[in-house]
């Protein structure tokens, strides 16, 4: 995690907000740091107390199923990895006398009179990440949870099929420990319930999720199981790729998904087998379904500690205990308090990317306060050691506590390497990566004139950068250390075996030695960065990280294709949850547009782009500019239907968008296409979770069904929803699904197999005939206007103009992909490009504008310096050896190689190094061996190779 | 009582999930000085107890 190294963070753990005065730009905050009881400076995390605390009790980590002592770390990969002392269990008293970690700890960091520390901090803007805490599910006493062995909750299991949870990740029962062959996952425990003991009456969103997918972790972990069995009310699968990961788990014949909400969960006393009793909500049936666990999918419920934090404040709970908003501007970001932000579930339940998301978008409303607090980041100036001469390798040895010492025969290590060529210095260490053991290597490696490292130790993943780092402060060219990981690929994994262990860690050092001889010095590069900015598309996502950024300092360049801004909020009325005028949306954005610096084109195409990172040049129907970043924000269509439902046949079939327009014009009476509906029926998912037209949810539907529904209710107009789930996720949303259930909406479950069948004749539709599923008989509605609720698609022309321009990936459904699913919402594989808003998959308006923040967060950390520092592990081409037959340009991902005309008539291949990521790729293919990849060279990887089997010929 | 030391101004993150966690580290890459306050001994909030995450099968951790 890297949030524990960054220069710019100070994380302040076992510590609460105590006071907030001032306003926003200048506010001052008291925090209370709890004792700790060890000191943070001291401790390297050894372990060696938790072997000699006497006291066990249960680990809140492993929601109980665990045991931990007094003092402990949460988890293995904790950050801080200090470790704290539980006082509530340690023995340590007044008239107790235990001091076992005291007595026993090395460096001294036992600090029991620690009495904590009051703080006081400038900031100019807050954050709320305050999260969730897990429904009491012992507050459902029916399910028998607490009661029965065999009920377990979803966050119970996800520490089960977890290979460092309490089981080692085998799945067994509880009662028994035997392998489970039925299981029951119930859903909506605490969620979409009447309040009180049924639970909050909020969706909690992310449960539906993950019951699909501990199902199919579930399959892969026990290829026997028999039975999954799903018990769900609507299965939310609403989000980008959920409906199509839902979709593939119906490939698994063992998982069946069955709508009811079981009513109880009995025990078989003898077997200790479980019988849930369950209506089947389609066919009306009641059985009593034995199985052999169940899991309770609990929902989420705000914090407890939101009421106190929401009084020192000064901010409003909602109902629920989370932290209410400021709904003016339609932002999910904006408390009613300026300056202090919400992210993730502060504000109410939101998945693992839309918290992502939320919390960028966040992290640049901030920005926008604290913009001009940048710290300067000062260069520091290095006298280069002398590297010339042959090698003079120092090979440092960590134990890692008993991580590596505890296996490996750390000393037989240190005999083995002593003798190896080149190498001149050996040394073991019990930490190498705390400051002393780093020390002691900067001494050493001044003290024996050094010139190449190697560390044995950790993972390079989380430490290389560290050890990197203390060469680079004494002048050793970073690119001359090597490490090898013999913790998690010796000691670890061979944690029964500690003398093939050692063997294999012997060969991985002599690797590791062999590659150290041929290590050159790289020098990293830093190109400067235009700090500018293209935002493309006006609508909400564009509007507002064209704001964000130009709050925060920045030139921007906003160019829409349409005459306007605004995008689709000049095609809606009301915008939910807050039921804001989208007009109103729309002309405060505008407003906000015209008073700023931004340089807005409409009416403006992109003709095209070129460059790489901090400098793109732009060019455009509207003229030509340079830019460091660029920002997607095109939109998406709505779904046109052809020759479907009626629509184009009869005149009274319209879509949920041009009702809009409708109810929009809409002033005392409605009325639709010159007539006053009486009845009203909506068709949900069209052009939506259908393989063939658009497999994804298209998420807003659902909403904007129910708002409609809710506006002609109002007007007296009879409505009937006709759906496969209603998916109401979102802030606000279920609550606004059970209003319109009390106004009298009808909702009418219907099956892709069977589809609702309008009727008509000459240009009017009279009838939908639906499958009554419950009846098993067909229904005949009679309806004046029937309203199609359309999906979202992408944008097809513009998404192909802009993928040839700019070669950002598109998914299977026309979309453009963001670099990672969860933790790169708004980011792309290519460096400066960001997305924001519909192009990258449906959203609704909030959504989308947490989405147009978080862009603006993202370009900020680019531009926000002058220039970027390249990474010199990229590769290079002797051109001497090239014949420019161009399979490299091929190849790349990032269109990095390219041909040039060296000298007359004579072409060869170079590398753009800003846009080069140093996979290797165009290295092993280029047939002459004209490319190499630097500090992975066909030299240094032979010489590894060879080392290997030097030993196994002796 | 330890001695107070001088902090410069910044942002104020109040929880250390993943949502914390992510604001608090485009902050400091914009070069903001960031406080990461937490209630618990150590980051990471509920996607540290995840095993998987949906759709990609990532490692949660």
């Amino acid at each position: 995690m890297d949030a524990g190294r960054h220069p710019n963070i100070e994380v302040l753990t076992n510590s609460e907000l105590t006071g907030l005065n001032g306003r926003a730009g200048n506010f001052r905050a008291q925090v209370r740091k709890h004792p700790r009881y060890v000191k943070e400076d001291r401790c390297t995390g050894c372990g060696q107390c938790v072997e000699d605390c006497p006291v066990v009790v249960p680990n809140e980590f492993e929601v109980g199923m665990g045991g931990r002592k007094a003092i402990y770390t949460p988890f293995a990969q904790a950050v801080p990895n200090t470790y704290i002392i539980d006082k509530d269990h340690c023995l340590n008293e007044e008239f107790l006398v235990c001091s076992n970690c005291a007595t026993n700890c090395d460096r001294d960091a036992i600090f029991f009179d620690d009495k904590g520390e009051d703080v006081e901090i400038e900031v100019g803007a807050v954050i709320l990440a305050t999260g969730f805490e897990v429904y009491d599910t012992s507050a459902i006493s029916s399910y028998g949870y607490g009661l029965y062995d065999n009920v377990l909750t979803n966050m119970e299991l996800e520490r089960v099929l977890n290979a460092s949870g309490p089981t080692q990740g085998h799945i067994v029962r509880p009662s028994d420990h035997k392998p489970p062959k039925k299981i029951a996952f119930i859903q909506c425990v605490g969620s979409r319930g009447e309040g009180g003991e049924a639970g909050c009456e909020y969706c909690s969103r992310f449960c539906c999720m993950n019951a699909i997918k501990d199902c199919m972790l579930f399959k892969q972990h026990e290829p026997d199981i028999e039975e999954l069995v799903v018990y769900y009310i609507d299965m939310r699968a609403a989000g980008k790729g959920f409906e199509e990961f839902y979709q593939r788990s119906f490939d698994m014949p063992e998982i069946k998904y069955v709508r009811g909400r079981p009513s109880k969960i009995t025990e078989d006393p003898e077997t200790m087998d479980l019988i849930v009793q369950v209506e089947n909500g389609e066919t009306g049936e009641i059985y009593h379904h034995r199985v052999d666990m169940a899991i309770l999918s609990a929902g989420a419920v705000a914090p407890k500690s939101n009421e106190k934090l929401a009084e020192v404040l000064g901010i409003e709970l909602d109902g629920n205990g989370f932290f209410s908003l400021d709904t003016k501007y339609g932002s999910p970001l904006h408390t009613s308090k300026e300056g202090v932000f919400v992210c993730g579930c502060a504000a109410g339940v939101n998945d693992i990317s839309d918290s992502v998301a939320m919390a960028s978008g966040a992290a640049a409303e901030a920005e926008g306060y604290a913009a001009k607090l940048r710290v300067e980041e000062e260069p520091v100036e290095i006298k280069e050691l002398d590297m010339s001469g042959p090698p003079r390798i120092g090979v440092f040895l960590c134990h890692c506590g008993i991580n590596i010492a505890g296996v490996l025969d750390v000393e037989g290590l240190k005999d083995s390497v002593a003798n190896l060529p080149g190498v001149a210095y050996v040394e073991n260490n019990m930490f190498l990566c705390a400051d002393e053991g780093q020390r002691m290597m900067q001494e050493k490696i001044i003290e024996h004139n050094l010139n190449r490292v190697v560390a044995a130790a950790c993972t390079p993943r989380t430490h290389e950068p560290i050890f990197q780092d203390s060469c680079e402060q004494i002048g050793l060219n970073p690119y001359l250390f090597e490490m090898v990981n013999v913790r998690d690929q010796c000691s670890w994994v061979h944690t029964n075996h500690p003398e093939t262990a050692t063997d294999k860690a012997k060969d991985l050092i002599r690797m590791g030695v062999a590659k150290a001889r041929h290590l050159q010095p790289l020098y990293r590069s830093k190109i400067n960065i235009t700090q500018s900015v293209l935002v493309i598309g006006g609508g909400v996502a564009g509007m507002r990280a064209a704001l964000d950024l130009d709050a925060q300092g920045f030139k921007v360049y906003l160019i829409e294709k349409q005459g306007r801004l605004g995008g689709m909020l000049n095609h809606l009325t009301k915008v939910y949850p807050a039921n804001l005028s989208a007009v109103d949306l729309a002309r405060t954005m505008v407003e906000k547009m015209k008073s700023s610096r931004v340089e807005v084109m409409t009416s403006t195409e992109l003709n095209s782009i070129s460059g790489f990172i901090g400098n793109f040049d732009v060019s455009t129907t509207n003229g030509d500019f340079k830019v460091g970043a660029i920002i997607l924000a095109t939109g998406a269509e709505t779904y046109k239907p052809v020759d479907e439902f009626g629509y184009g046949e009869y005149d009274n079939v319209i879509t949920n968008i041009e009702l809009e327009g409708i109810l929009h014009e809409a002033k005392d009476k409605i009325e639709i296409r010159g007539g006053v509906p009486e009845t009203v029926v909506f068709i949900q998912c069209v052009g939506s979770r259908d393989p063939e037209k658009n497999a994804g949810c298209s998420r807003y539907c659902c909403p904007t069904t129910i708002k409609q529904a809710v506006r002609l209710r109002e007007n007296g107009v009879n409505v009937v929803v006709l759906h496969r789930d209603m998916r109401t996720v979102g802030a606000k949303s279920e609550e606004h699904y059970r209003h319109a259930r009390a106004l009298g909406v009808k909702f009418v479950r219907y099956t892709p197999e069977r589809l609702p069948k309008v009727i008509g004749n000459g240009k009017k539709a009279n009838n939908v005939e639906i499958l009554e599923l419950a009846l098993n008989r067909l229904l005949e509605i009679p309806t004046d206007y029937i309203v199609l609720a359309t999906g979202m698609v992408p944008n097809q022309t513009s998404n192909s103009h802009l993928h040839e321009i700019l070669k950002i990936p598109q998914g299977a459904d026309g979309f453009f992909m963001e670099r990672h699913a969860k933790l790169g919402p708004v980011e792309t594989t290519t460096e400066g490009v960001f997305l924001a808003g519909c192009v990258s998959g449906p959203r609704d308006i909030a959504d989308s504008i947490a989405q147009g923040s978080a862009a603006a967060a993202k370009v900020a950390c680019f531009i926000a310096k002058d220039k970027v520092t390249l990474d010199p592990t990229t590769c290079t081409v002797d051109q001497t050896l090239c014949r420019a037959c161009g399979q490299c340009v091929e190849i790349c991902d990032y269109l990095a190689p390219s041909l040039t005309m060296i000298s007359p008539g004579v072409m060869a291949a170079q590398i753009n190094q800003a846009l080069c990521k140093g996979c290797g790729t165009c290295a092993s293919w280029c047939p002459t061996g004209a490319i190499s990849s630097l500090h992975f060279t066909d030299e240094q990887i032979n010489s590894m190779i060879d080392a290997l089997f030097e030993e196994q010929k002796v | 009582m330890l001695p107070k030391e001088k902090r410069e101004k910044g942002v104020l993150v109040l929880g250390g999930g993943i949502a914390g966690i992510q604001a608090a580290l485009d902050l400091a890459s914009s070069r903001i000085k960031v406080y990461l306050v937490e209630r618990s001994p150590s980051l990471g909030g509920r996607m540290a107890q995840l095993d998987k995450t949906f759709p990609t099968m990532d490692c949660a951790i």
